[in-house]
Formats: C-alpha cells, structure tokens, sequence
C-alpha cells in the first residue's frame, strides 16, 4: 500500500498527551513494544518512503485499536501501525505461518470439507509438535475444532417462517467452527418476525490485514463488496455476528482499503444487537423470554469498542429474568485473533490474558459472554468457564413459540 | 432509542453528570471523542488551590466567591460544591477514597521537585502531606523514564534513589506495566528488599504513583508492612494511574446503570428543532449515527478536549457556535512572558451561563431551553491559576445533570 496515497496518515496532530499509553493491552505486559505513542505517530515521524522500515517490534501491536478509542485528537494510531507492518513485510517477508494466516479462509475450506480428518489430525499430539516446531505455532494452544456440517449446510435444509427479509453475514468461524453462533442468530431474528436471507459471501480478510497483507485483503474486499452491494440495493439491512469481521466490513473496507461502493454498504450493516438494541427502542422487538437463572460475566471485545455502538447486547441480555449479567473489567483478552495462535506472541497473550482470568474469577460466575470468536477462545481455555456468544442465551431464553 | 439524557464529554464533568443522572434512574448516552482529561490527572482533587494556605475552604471559598459572583462556583455556592464532592466522594469507598486533610488545602509533592495545592487527597499520598524531608526518602526505577527520584529529591530537599530491578532494569518500562506488576506479590518483594537496603533512616518513602489499578491501599499496605515504613504515591508524568482509576471506577458504575458508553467518536452535530435540540450525530465515517434525547449536557472541555477551537484570528465553540464571553484580538490572548506568573486573558474566554447552567444566546437568553453546560468551558474561571479544575469539573458537572433533569 502506498503510504504517500493514505489520507490517514497525520503524526502531527498527536499531542503526546500518553492517554493511548495508558489504555495500551502490549505496553502494560512488555517492555518489548514501545507502545502506541512511539509506534504510532512517534515513529512515523521518523518514516520516509525511501527509507528501509527499521520497526522490527512492529508486528507487536495486537491491533486491538483501543489506543485509536482513548485518543482526543482523533489520531488513527493502529492505521498508522497497519501501515508500518505491511511495509515491514513486504521487505522482510513473511513467514510461511503468516502467509497461511493470511489466506486462512483457503485452509479453513479445505480443512472444512474433511472437518473428522482435519479434527484428527489437529488433534494429533505429533503434528502438534511439528506446527510449533516448524510453523512456530503454539503448542499450548488447542485449534478450533471442526463441525460435522456447517452453518450454511443446516441453512440450506432450514425453512425460515416468512416475515421482513434481513440479511446476515455469518462470517467463516461460525460456519466450520461455531454454527451454533449463527443458528441462534437466525433463530432469534426469526422470533423477531425476520425471513432470514444469506447475501453471497466470503471470509472478510480481517485475517489477512492481521499478518499486514494488504494485498489479499484487498482482494477479499473487491469480491465481497459487489456481493454485499447487491443485497443492499435490493433492500436488505444487513446484519452481522462477529464483531470482528463486522468491524472490517464496516469500517476498514471504506476507511483503511477505499473499496468503492464500501461506504454505501457499510450504512446498512448493523451489529446484531445494535440492530435489535433500535428494534426494541421502536417497540419492534416483541419477543418473550423466559427466566434463566444464571450468573454471567459479559466482556466487551476490542472491535466491538471500535465500533462505538455501546454495549447493546447489555441492553437485551438485562431484559431476560433472573439473568444476573456483570461486566468483566479488562480491556483487552490477549488473542487478538491470530496473534495468540504465534509461538512468540504466546506469552504476551497469555499475560494480558491472565488480567482478564483474574477480573472473571472476581466475578464469580457460571459462564462468560462476548462476541468474538477470539475472545472466546482465549477465555475458554484461561477460565475453563462455558463461553458462548451472547445470542446463544437470548435464544435459549426466547418462550417457545414467541414472537410473532 | 431515546433517552432521557446524553451528555457529550468523557472528561470529569462528563462522567459526573452521567453519573448523576444515573442515580437519579436516567436513561443516559455518555459520548466522548477520547477519554477526556482523566489520564493527565494530576493526582487530586483541587477545589482552589490559590486561596491562602492554611484556610479553611469552608470559610474561606464562601468569602472568594462573594468577590466572584461571575464564577460557576457562585452557581451552587460553596454548599453545593459541598455536595457535588459528596457525589464523587461516595463513588469511592474506603479504603481507597478521596478525602481533605484538615480544614484546607494541603501541599503535595510533585514529580517535578515541587509541592502543589489540593483539597481531596487520595487515600495513598496521604502520608505526603506531612513530608519531614529528612525522614523522607523518594524511590524510581531504573527502566522507568517517566519519573526521576534524584530530580525530584533534589527539589523537594530529601534524598532519592533509583531502585534496580532486575526484571526491569535496562529497558524502558510503561507505567502501565509497573502498576500491573506492582500488584504482583514476588515483585512487591523485590521492591520491598531494594528499599529496605537502600533505607538509611528514613521513615517515609515516596513512591510513583503506580501502586496497582484495582487495590492500590492493599498494596501501599504491603509495602509498609515489608519495610517498616509509611509509603505515599508521587504524580507523575501522564498516563496517570491514578485518573485511571477513577476513569475505570466511573465506566463501571456507569455501564452497570445501564448507561450507553460511546467511546471514541466526535460529536459532529447538534441537532435543533425550533428552541429545542433534539439529538445528536455522532460521525465515524463512513458512517453517521444519530442519537435522540430529551436533554443535553455539553461537557467538552476546552482547547484540548475540543471544546473551544482556535485559528489565527479567533475562538469558537464549534458544536453550536455559543457565544464566548469575551471575543479577544489575537495580541491580547496571552501576556508577553507565558510563565511570567500574570494570567492569560485566553483562560478566562468560555461559555457565558445563566444561573442554571444554561449557555445564553447573544442578546442574554437561554441558547435551547434543554441545554446545559458543565466543566471548563463555562466562561469566568481560570482554572489554571486558581488551581481549581476537578473542583470545577465536578461541581458543575453534577449541577447540569441536576437541573436538566428537574426541567
């Protein structure tokens, strides 16, 4: 990506108040990495086109893009870091791990097709050892496990009941991962008096971005838009369930990649619970739930800050009876997708990440809920707790046959 | 969804009307273009910090703000400053809390070398408020730039000491990750024996005020209770770990309100319909959110929080374009030597109030009948001078969100 060409890019409107250091999830448990301050805009002062990139702590920063949240000048500090890492990568390259990362989909599709193979294999002591030898992929941290049919597989042989279409991008971990994720959401939207409809869709390239490939990612975006445009100009809103790839199909597709017609569709994108958060305001949600008494700790993902919606999944999950619902007080659960996955980022995500185990054991609770499929991960495996997506409780408190 | 409140403004002020709003049952949007002023806190409550020392604010506030009828505090007098501190107050139980020493200010020593004026004094730099410099030694890290013990002893006449660490020593440490080990039993340790060594007599010793986020009494105990000594936190350079916590304590409380809590995004617009405003629009391009409420609360700070915008030629208030109080030419903004000690006109320019908090238009009436006004950018206090932010911040900040959700 050429730098010159980013309207982004502005150092000097940072005022070096720290703010940004003090909401940092790498800075507050390394030495390692300098920090949003000096990453960002410090660094970028330094940065001339020509010049060799000489940040070899830049693929640090967990790209969480709290420190963009805290900043009151407005200083698109993680952009600024995206930048830095993709010109780091296209002149030292990439790892054969990142380059896998980056084209993530692709192996999760193949992998997918054989899900009791690729299960087996993945689970296989020996090739476990082999990942974090040669791929350096960490040993300690199990890989997701592949269901027996995908999300899209049940779609296809499920009849919704008919009512106001709306759209739903589902996003690739919860069709070969967690499809229980978006059958709820499809199961609570129907509820809701929604004929769900599936606009043709692929992985968000939120993976590739991670590894600093701007490059596929962009071309994930070129394909992805036409389809979503489509949906859009047709008149569906269209609503998603990672917080993650929503946050891409949102906000980095126009911002960061300038796909074109990005923009347009961003406008009719709606994070699950914002979108049903609106309902409800309208009186529109009109659904009955059934007391679940439970005590349950709720944590707020880093992109679902990013995108500065609140919290509206708290303003549904208070409404269910007897759902005792505290907020895990912790910024950051150290995954940052694939990151926690790198043998040599393991330590930094497993000591942000037993901050976070700390702030839940307080709690005192039987489960945890969160958005994101990393933040899942990571908390499943630190707290040993059940961890499910918010959705997932709002459908297993819906009143058989509520709604309309 | 509509709301019975949003207040724009994450600073101090913010946070305090939200928070007052809450507890009186409001449904309430807090939006804040960053975290406001918080983590450049400067590690008290400074209520007015230039009345004589040794006055008691009781007394002596009531009489200064007779001479100052224009000032917010001559709004709620010194009994609803009284009360608005109380607010915030109770948001911090002990043992971590914020309380006045005596009767007025007390003086705290800086990171700078230097003591300062403060009235509420958080319950870990109590012990620096009688600093017996002989019996006083100040400690750093080496690894930790951000605080000197050396410099700052050589200013306040004790001894200082950098201790070292091995885990840290020799890289360049974040403040962020002190607080987060100092709440670390084995590394307390080692902090506790390096004191201990390097003690030679002294029965205080002053600490950067990185003593934890969540428990920091708990830990200063810790450390006393190791070395035998009675430990304050200093304030240091930002972020500051004490305005953190308060930061944290306010979200918290908040969100289990069932506040909505919009970080990170301008307000871009506030929206009018006849004398009324009607909603806000949050901009995050590329996409525009619009948030209804029946009442606004304008809590933006000043120059840095965005609050007041300057060019070459001008001041304004850039959301609705209120009227300032003095329109300045460019020469009289600030005197000719910035440290001087003389104030700058600058500071005083705001937004002028009714007696209700309530901006007024250019010919003397209120501006929208639901809108309020709260912290720094109310005109007729210079806070730089009279040492008075928080104080200013909370008071104000209650006050709004007191009278906008009697109207």
């Amino acid at each position: 990506m050429n730098r010159e060409e980013s309207k982004i890019v502005n150092p000097d409107v940072c005022i070096r108040c720290a703010t940004c250091m003090g909401i940092c999830p790498v800075a507050r448990v390394t030495a390692s990495f300098p920090g949003p301050k000096q990453a960002g805009p410090g660094a970028e002062r330094f940065r001339k086109p020509g010049d060799p990139s000489v940040d070899e702590w830049i693929h640090l920063c967990i790209g969480c893009r709290l420190c963009d949240t805290v900043c009151s000048s407005c200083v698109n500090v993680s952009e600024m870091n995206l930048l830095a890492k993709a010109k780091y990568r296209d002149e030292h390259g990439m790892p054969l791990r990142d380059w896998m990362f980056a084209h993530n989909s692709f192996v999760e599709k193949l992998a997918g097709r054989v899900p009791r193979l690729s299960n087996a294999v993945l689970r296989n002591p020996l090739v476990r050892r082999l990942l974090d030898r040669l791929l350096k992929i960490d040993l300690r941290r199990p890989l997701p496990v592949y269901e027996a049919t995908t999300f899209r597989q049940w779609f296809r042989t499920h009849t919704g009941r008919g009512g106001k279409p709306i759209g739903y991008f589902y996003g690739c971990y919860a069709n070969t991962h967690e499809r229980d994720v978006a059958i709820a959401a499809v199961q609570v939207l129907e509820a809701a008096g929604y004929e769900v409809v599936i606009p043709r869709q692929e992985c968000c390239g939120l993976p590739a971005l991670g590894q600093g490939d701007v490059g596929e990612a962009r071309r994930m975006a070129e394909r992805n838009v036409p389809w979503l445009l489509a949906a859009v100009r047709s008149g569906l809103e269209i609503v998603f369930t990672s917080t993650s790839c929503g946050h891409m199909l949102k906000y980095e597709y126009s911002r960061f990649l300038e796909i074109p017609d990005a923009d347009e569709v961003a406008r009719h994108l709606h994070e699950l619970f914002d979108y049903l958060r609106d309902l409800q305001g309208k009186g529109q949600f009109d659904v009955r739930f059934r007391s679940r008494p439970l005590r349950a700790a709720y944590f707020a993902p880093c992109h679902l800050r990013s995108l500065q919606i609140g919290f509206p999944s708290l303003d549904i999950l208070r409404r269910i009876p007897e759902l005792q619902i505290e907020m895990v007080d912790a910024d950051c659960c150290g995954m940052g997708g694939l990151y926690g996955f790198k043998k040599e980022k393991a330590p930094i995500a497993d000591a942000i990440g037993a901050d976070l185990t700390k702030a839940v054991e307080r709690l005192n609770v039987e489960m945890v809920l969160t958005e994101c499929e990393g933040c899942r991960m990571q908390i499943q495996r630190l707290t040993g707790l059940r961890t499910l997506h918010p959705i997932q409780i709002v459908r297993d408190a819906l009143e058989p046959g509520a709604g309309n | 969804m509509r709301y019975d409140l949003i207040v724009i403004g994450m600073g101090l002020s913010g946070l305090m009307s939200a928070k007052t709003a809450v507890d009186a049952g409001a449904k309430v949007l807090v939006v804040g273009k960053g975290t406001g002023g918080l983590c450049l806190f400067t590690s008290g409550i400074d209520v007015m910090g230039a009345l004589p020392a040794g006055a008691a604010m009781g007394e002596a506030l009531p009489r200064w703000i007779e001479r100052h009828p224009d000032h917010p505090y001559a709004k709620m007098g010194w009994e609803g400053v009284r009360e608005a501190l109380e607010a915030f107050a109770e948001l911090f139980p002990p043992p971590y809390g914020f309380a006045p020493e005596g009767e007025g200010n007390c003086l705290l020593p800086t990171g700078a070398g230097t003591t300062r004026p403060t009235y509420l004094v958080p319950a870990t730099m109590r012990s620096a408020c009688r600093l017996e410099k002989e019996r006083t030694l100040l400690v750093g890290f080496q690894g930790f730039r951000d605080f000197y013990a050396e410099y700052a002893a050589a200013g306040l006449k004790c001894r200082g000491e950098n201790l070292a660490i091995p885990e840290i020593a020799g890289r360049n440490n974040s403040a962020t990750s002190l607080a987060r080990l100092l709440e670390d039993l084995p590394f307390r340790e080692q902090v506790a024996a390096e004191i201990v060594r390097r003690l030679r007599g002294e029965t205080h010793v002053g600490f950067p005020a990185l003593l934890g986020f969540r428990n920091p009494m708990e830990i200063l105990k810790d450390l006393e209770d190791r070395t035998g000594t009675a430990i304050f936190e200093i304030p240091i350079l930002p972020p500051s770990v004490p305005g953190m916590r308060i930061f944290r304590r306010f979200r918290q409380h908040l969100i289990a309100r069932g506040a909505t809590f919009l970080l990170g995004s301008p307000v871009s617009r506030i929206l009018r319909n006849g004398p009324s405003c009607t909603a806000v629009e949050i901009l995050h391009p590329p996409v525009t959110q619009v948030y209804e409420a029946d009442r606004f609360v304008l809590a933006t700070g000043r120059f840095m929080g965005g609050g007041l915008c300057a060019d070459e030629e001008t001041m304004r208030e850039p959301l609705l374009g209120l009227p300032l109080s003095a329109s300045l030419p460019r020469e009289h903004w600030f005197e000719r030597s910035f440290l001087e000690g003389r104030e700058h006109a600058i500071h005083g320019v705001g937004v002028v109030t009714d007696g209700d908090l309530r901006p007024l238009d250019g010919a003397g009436r209120p501006y929208a009948a639901n809108l309020w006004i709260a912290g720094t950018l109310l005109a007729h206090q210079r806070w730089i001078d009279e040492k008075s932010r928080e104080g200013i911040e909370i008071a104000t900040g209650y006050r709004a969100a007191r009278k906008a959700l009697a109207s």
